[in-house]
């Protein structure tokens, strides 16, 4: 099915969620499990202290730590799919998202701002915490925030493309610096106004392990949402079958 | 490289929004699932992808 068709788009859509995801659980695999089992010790550390005082904290976890870690590499794989489907469905809908440049570009650019709006937003704001932070009574509230400031960084990005065609009769540097101005504003103006996270971070927890945390989680996510772009663009632009047609005949 | 021929319009069928829908569904059971849609099964499919999602950055108790 060809890519100018809707089924032709989401079955790319979901190759290349599906690609993006398993990257995305390899690099949760090797970098982010790496402080989790940091945290993890922490935790550790907390039941034993809590025990040695008499405390009854014996809990059975559900999953051993091997099961956990699989989950961690599925979880980003399915999300890879979900998040492929739904790219490949708003890529089919847009009407003005850089409609004058070449696939590969308009998918690379949905990719990163998607990117910028499901992941580097929320993380800015309400950054990625290992297990041994946070508590759960605020855990529905902090919930609600972090979708509530995706949702709103949806419209900033909405409104950015629906701002650059209305201004099309700019020329295109005064166009692209009425747009960034217009989307730095309020992208400050989402940061300032949303409350502050309402969880102190644990004594226990070395500002190492979290800062490490935070870095990795948010590798993790710029390999799914930016590989999602990238590897979406090169599956339906056409420009990459010409080129491949062109190495085949040349070899 | 301005040729409008680079996008061409796409029809998107209806059932684009069942697609988009299901998606979301199970971006939500990966990521959120608390008990809301899935009751006592709930707490497996949150401890099974516990890893993920904080990996990924969302909120954990």
């Amino acid at each position: 099915m060809a890519p100018t068709t809707y089924t032709g788009l989401l079955t790319r859509g979901l190759a290349a969620g599906g690609i993006a995801g398993l990257a995305a659980g390899l690099v949760s695999l090797f970098v982010v499990e790496v402080p989790i089992r940091a945290a993890l010790a922490v935790e550790e550390a907390r039941a034993a202290a809590e025990h040695a005082e008499g405390g009854e904290h014996e809990h059975a976890e559900l999953f051993s730590r091997g099961t956990q870690v699989v989950g961690g590499v599925l979880a980003a794989v399915v999300l890879g799919l979900a998040v492929g489907a739904l790219f490949a469905t708003v890529f089919a809908y847009t009407r003005r998202w850089f409609v004058d440049k070449q696939p590969f570009f308009r998918s690379a650019a949905l990719g990163l701002s998607a990117f910028g709006v499901a992941a580097l937003l929320p993380a800015i704001k309400y950054p990625a915490n290992p297990p041994a932070v946070g508590d759960p009574t605020t855990v529905n509230f902090r919930t609600g925030l972090y979708l509530g400031l995706i949702l709103a960084g949806i419209v900033v990005a909405y409104g950015a493309s629906y701002l650059a065609s209305r201004l099309g009769h700019l020329a295109a540097p005064v166009r692209v610096t009425a747009v960034l101005l217009a989307t730095v504003v309020a992208v400050t103006v989402l940061l300032l106004v949303f409350p502050p996270p309402p969880d102190a971070i644990p004594a226990d927890m070395p500002s190492g392990v979290l800062w490490d945390f935070r870095l990795a989680s948010l590798a993790e996510t710029a390999t799914l949402w930016i590989g999602l772009g990238v590897v979406f663009g090169l599956l339906i632009d056409p420009a990459v079958r010409k080129s491949e047609a062109k190495a085949a005949v040349a070899a | 490289m301005t040729s409008p021929a680079l996008t061409p319009s796409i029809a998107v069928p209806k059932w684009a929004f069942a697609v988009a829908l299901v998606a979301l569904i199970v971006a939500w059971v990966v990521l959120q699932e608390n008990g809301v849609a899935l009751g006592a099964a709930a707490e497996n499919v949150h401890e099974f992808f516990h890893d993920g999602r904080h990996a990924l950055g969302v909120p954990c108790h």
